[in-house]
């Protein structure tokens, strides 16, 4: 299978470096250019994207006085929120509380790095390309707590808590999910999983359907979207940032930057979120007439928009139903999944 | 799952028909209805000087002071402790106080918010309604005017 | 005019509650000490430590099962506490208990073992007032800060003192240790007073065991604004009637109205014009379902986390409501349209364009309660965070005094508009909504069916007035521009205001103003029960109870 050169080859390629000065060189600006493709999308997503959406559902006009849409509001929120004051309040932690807020945005990040998001935008291919991308879009679990612990602030602990229950008992549901898509596929290279699904499934009217695991696998695709929702903690599954019951959980007392940071990872992770399940489950930046990329921000868009409607139309769970929801309902799902996938595929083979 | 895909379902729908029920204002001014009490406003012209207002006012939002031939020297108003209940409006004998439809005003501090008689003719006026007009029907209706005989006073 | 043959009729009755007095009496034998007769009610003077024995008999044994207020005032020569009892099952059956102490010694003993919604009411009495009261379980001040000198409402109490209770002075809800001993497992935190979820600045104290509640205490107070007192400076003619509509402040204003009018009313002994009822009803129904909109909205916020959608329509409806009132009263909040009386202005003219902007908002409330039924109460989800949770069972909420749509949904068929009817509720065909499920959602659930029968009673409203003849739309009585009611004359009524019971004792002195103004309030007293609906629960599931309680604090803290 011939795969497409990764992002920083390329870069070094134009440069014409070649060596160790060509990897690095290469690494260095193609990350740079993933991470800040992702960040502006973040910008759009939080301050404006999402109260445009939240508005739309609620019958309200939201953010239209500055510039065309309301966009430069962007700005203006950026230039609010940078010139806070950062209020650090008494007995905090101070290293891990000032650590927390680089963590959570920089693991989302992280995950990014083997996606490929078409047009040959994809920093690395390795052979563990999926295990890679959750194992990085874990490490924000790590910021939570450490927010949580370091806050000095009980609504804080409890919000953090809340969110590492809620990683052990979804992640388990995620990854085994994103194991039956392997099975079909047969590599964790996330550049492999792509390609098995560009061939085609069945041919209706001269439409040909590609072998997309979501058509494929629909029950699957279900599955990862909902464990996914409760992995980036958007209603229902809320439960970490609970704003009427924990105030705003474990980022209660982050103000001014920091409490950007955290939020700009919030929208990076769920952004990730949608990576991950538009390339194992809807073909990565496959699709018709338009260039990959665009195919790509449109389903990472999707899952975005999906995450807003749910907050709009869904009540919360409590936190003891969420948990056994997740132990007791996900978990036997996913694992009757892979073994049914496996099974299926074992007997095709 | 059917309940949630229902309720998924409905905010959808308004998502979808763009209509809006919140207006852009002050582009749009809201609609105040031709009752609607908002500053007040008072008419030295008219003013009897009879003090009922002062007296029926629940708060003291309105201060008169008189010289001692009970001529009127000023009409201090704190509108900023009014609570637009019309009391005044409904117990002056000459229409000189009058609720407008103005609602619109603003001050730096809680001192600014004291207007006296000159300042309270500036209140911008009714918006296309001719004020005792508008008024007119419900005037008669005003309280304790009954013509029986209990009325005493 | 059968409705002022009926309010004409109020007297008669009273002179047939004298015998129903007599009777009281007789059971109560030695406890009685002296007479009284309230307008609403006789009243029997017992001793200062036989409260509970009176209570005891009263309740179990001549069924007196609600304790519906404690006013407690001083006069020249004594303090006084006022029981005012009545019946779930049957309102109008009414007795108030009077409590006199000496000047000096101002202790009576409490009915809290009795009722358990004297804990609350006592406590204000005390605070207010300063009447003690023997076996109170925690008799401290309520209202007001702990380091708050003197008591307001007595009559040496020097009200041009200023009082600043600084964070200093004032007991620093932060930096009291809760936790028990340095091996409990319990955690101290600060629901309040300011959270997202505490629907204006409320403060609960609660103890978590992880994520359940084990204890909790509501500290209110910080909304208190002396409403009583402003009450007691205000002429009855006029002044007084701006105000209720501050208590409840969320678009109920003409059922708080509803209740100084009809008290006043009753008082004076105004009758009020058939017509000047009908527009009364229709507009103190108008904001129930504003108010309740607003408990929808809310409750959903609380359940649902954010300002979703829901807030949003339950907004939405009720800005319609809200701009239907404001053609009728001038004002979309503060009212002050009713007077002593009547009502100060006829509908609006043109009329047939008022009634059909009513029309066209009861044809759309159906489709509109649809929505919310898709939304809301069929939503999954919803009903695993609310069916079984903050149950409150009927005795229970007997106990704590609670009514309105928090009685009814604990299976409690209580309603005054019915059970103790005024205005022109009793010509009209109409339903109370009673739920059994005693839990959230049933709190829920009601709420939502009221709003139909609310929109039901204005349809028949709409419908009367549009057919009533042009000679004879009288809004308002004869009333004298100057009320007087006789010195010593005492009343308490009650409406059915959109928490429940709103009720109000006034006495009268001989002055244009009243020399005691005491209000119930119904959140006041549903507040109450929180701690019997949450300890146990988890964190969600006391703010979703705090929720379906429905409280504004302008009208628990006054």
């Amino acid at each position: 299978m011939s795969l497409q050169a990764v992002l920083p080859d390329t870069i070094s390629g134009l440069l014409g470096l070649e060596g160790v000065l060509g990897d690095v060189v290469g690494g260095l600006v193609g990350a740079f250019l993933v991470a800040n493709i992702m960040l502006i999308m973040t910008a759009f997503a939080g301050p404006w994207a999402k109260r445009k959406i939240t508005a739309a559902f609620g019958d309200r006009i939201a953010v239209n006085r500055i510039g065309p849409f309301g966009l430069l509001t962007i700005v203006t929120d950026a230039v609010r929120l940078l010139s806070k004051e950062l209020i650090v309040p008494e007995g905090v932690d101070r290293p891990a509380w000032d650590l927390a807020p680089m963590v959570i945005p920089f693991s989302a990040l992280l995950g990014f790095a083997v996606i490929p998001m078409g047009n040959g935008i994809q920093l690395a291919d390795p052979e563990t390309g999926l295990a890679f991308a959750f194992a990085a879009a874990s490490i924000a679990s790590l910021g939570i707590v450490m927010t949580g612990y370091a806050s000095n602030n009980k609504f804080s602990l409890i919000g953090a808590l809340r969110a590492v229950a809620a990683n052990i008992a979804y992640e388990i549901p995620l990854v085994i999910t994103a194991a039956s898509v392997v099975i079909f596929a047969g590599s964790l290279r996330m550049s492999e999983i792509v390609a098995v699904q560009a061939e085609p499934l069945l041919s209706v009217a001269g439409v040909t359907i590609p072998t997309w695991f979501a058509f494929v696998n629909p029950f699957a695709f279900a599955l990862f979207v909902i464990a996914n929702l409760a992995e980036v903690g958007r209603n229902p599954f809320d439960i970490p940032e609970a704003p009427t019951e924990i105030v705003a959980g474990y980022q209660t007392e982050y103000s001014s930057v920091y409490f950007v940071l955290i939020y700009l990872g919030e929208f990076i992770h769920i952004f990730l979120g949608g990576a991950i399940a538009a390339t194992l489950f809807l073909g990565g930046p496959a699709g018709p007439v338009l260039p990959g990329f665009v195919w790509f921000t449109i389903k990472i868009w999707a899952f975005f928009l999906f995450t807003q409607w749910a907050r709009s139309a869904v009540p919360r769970l409590r936190v003891d139903q969420f948990l056994e929801i997740g132990w007791k309902g996900m978990l036997v799902l996913s694992f009757a999944n892979l073994v049914l996938t496996a099974i299926i595929v074992g007997v095709i083979a | 799952m059917i309940g949630i895909l229902k309720g998924m379902a409905v905010t959808l729908k308004h998502a979808l028909d763009g209509q809006t029920f919140t207006v852009e204002y002050p582009e749009t001014a809201p609609e105040v209805s031709p009752r609607f009490r908002g500053v007040h406003k008072f008419s030295q012209e008219r003013c009897i000087w009879c003090r009922q207002c002062e007296n029926v006012c629940p708060n003291d939002t309105i201060q008169i002071v008189q010289d001692d031939k009970r001529n009127g020297e000023q009409y201090n108003l704190h509108i900023g402790q009014c609570i637009y209940c019309r009391l005044c409006e409904e117990v002056c004998p000459v229409d000189a106080i009058l609720l407008t439809q103005n609602f619109e005003f603003t001050a730096d501090t809680k001192n600014d918010f004291v207007y006296n008689k000159e300042q309270l003719k500036n209140v911008p006026w009714y918006k296309d309604i001719d004020p005792l007009n508008s008024r007119n029907p419900d005037r008669n209706a005003w309280v304790g005017e009954g013509e029986g005989e209990v009325d005493y006073q | 005019m059968s409705l002022e043959e009926q309010q004409s009729d109020e007297p008669a009755e009273l002179e047939s509650g004298v015998s129903r007095g007599d009777e009281l009496a007789d059971l109560l034998g030695d406890l009685v000490v002296g007479r009284e007769e309230h307008m609403n009610a006789p009243g029997l003077v017992i001793r200062p430590d036989e409260v509970q024995d009176a209570l005891f008999k009263l309740r179990d044994e001549a069924g007196f099962d609600h304790l519906s207020c404690v006013t407690a005032q001083e006069y020249e020569d004594r303090y006084e506490s006022i029981y005012h009892l009545t019946k779930f099952d049957d309102r109008t059956d009414e007795v108030s208990v009077v409590v006199p102490t000496s000047k000096d010694n101002p202790v009576s003993q409490s009915a809290e073992p009795v009722f358990r919604t004297a804990d609350w009411h006592e406590r204000e009495a005390y605070d207010l007032v300063g009447i003690q009261y023997e076996d109170h379980p925690d008799l401290r001040r309520i209202l007001l800060p702990d380091t708050w000198q003197g008591h307001p409402l007595g009559l040496d109490y020097d009200q041009d003192r200023p009082q600043i209770a600084t964070l200093r002075e004032h007991a620093n809800p932060l930096e009291e240790d809760h936790r028990a001993a340095g091996d409990s497992n319990t955690m101290y935190i600060n629901i309040g007073p300011h959270h997202p979820a505490t629907h204006g600045v409320l403060h609960v104290e609660t103890v978590v065991d992880g994520e359940q509640v084990v204890d909790l205490d509501a500290d209110i107070g910080y909304l208190h604004r002396c409403e009583e007192q402003m009450c007691q400076q205000g002429t009855y003619r006029h002044q007084i009637m701006p105000y209720p509509d501050r208590w409840d402040y969320i678009s109920a204003g003409l059922l708080n109205e509803w209740a100084y009018a009809r008290t006043a009313e009753d008082l004076a002994d105004i009758d009020v014009p058939e017509y000047a009822q009908i527009i009364r009803t229709m507009g103190a129904e108008l904001c129930r379902i504003a108010s309740h909109m607003i408990a929808l909205g809310t409750f959903a916020l609380d359940v649902y986390g954010d300002f979703t959608a829901i807030f949003m329509y339950a907004m939405r409806d009720r800005e319609i409501v809200q701009n239907i009132l404001e053609d009728l009263t001038g004002q979309r909040m503060m009212f002050n349209y009713f007077r002593l009386g009547g009502v100060v202005w006829d509908l609006p003219e043109p009329r047939e364009e008022f009634f059909e902007k009513v029309r066209d908002f009861l044809d759309g409330l159906p489709q509109a309660l649809e929505e919310y039924h898709d939304m809301i109460t069929s939503n999954e989800i919803l009903q695993a965070r609310t069916v079984g949770t903050g149950v409150l069972p009927p005795e229970v909420a007997k106990s704590y005094g609670a009514t309105g749509p928090v009685a009814r949904g604990s299976g409690i068929d209580y309603d005054l508009r019915r059970d103790d009817s005024y205005g022109y509720y009793d010509e009209l065909d109409w339903d109370v909504v009673v739920e059994d499920g005693c839990d959230n959602f049933s709190r829920l659930l009601v709420r939502m069916r009221e709003v139909e029968e609310s929109a039901k009673i204005i349809q028949q409203c709409v419908d009367l007035l549009e057919d009533w003849p042009e000679d004879e739309r009288n809004i308002q009585a004869n009333v004298p521009r100057t009320l007087k009611p006789e010195e010593d004359t005492e009343i308490y009524r009650a409406v059915e205001g959109a928490k429940g019971e709103l009720g109000i004792y006034i006495r009268a002195d001989g002055t244009d103003k009243p020399a005691r103004f005491k209000i119930r309030s119904p959140c006041f007293s549903n507040l109450q029960t929180l701690p019997e609906m949450s300890e146990g629960e988890y964190i969600p599931d006391m703010i979703a109870s705090l929720g379906s309680l429905d409280i504004v604090l302008g009208e628990v803290d006054r």
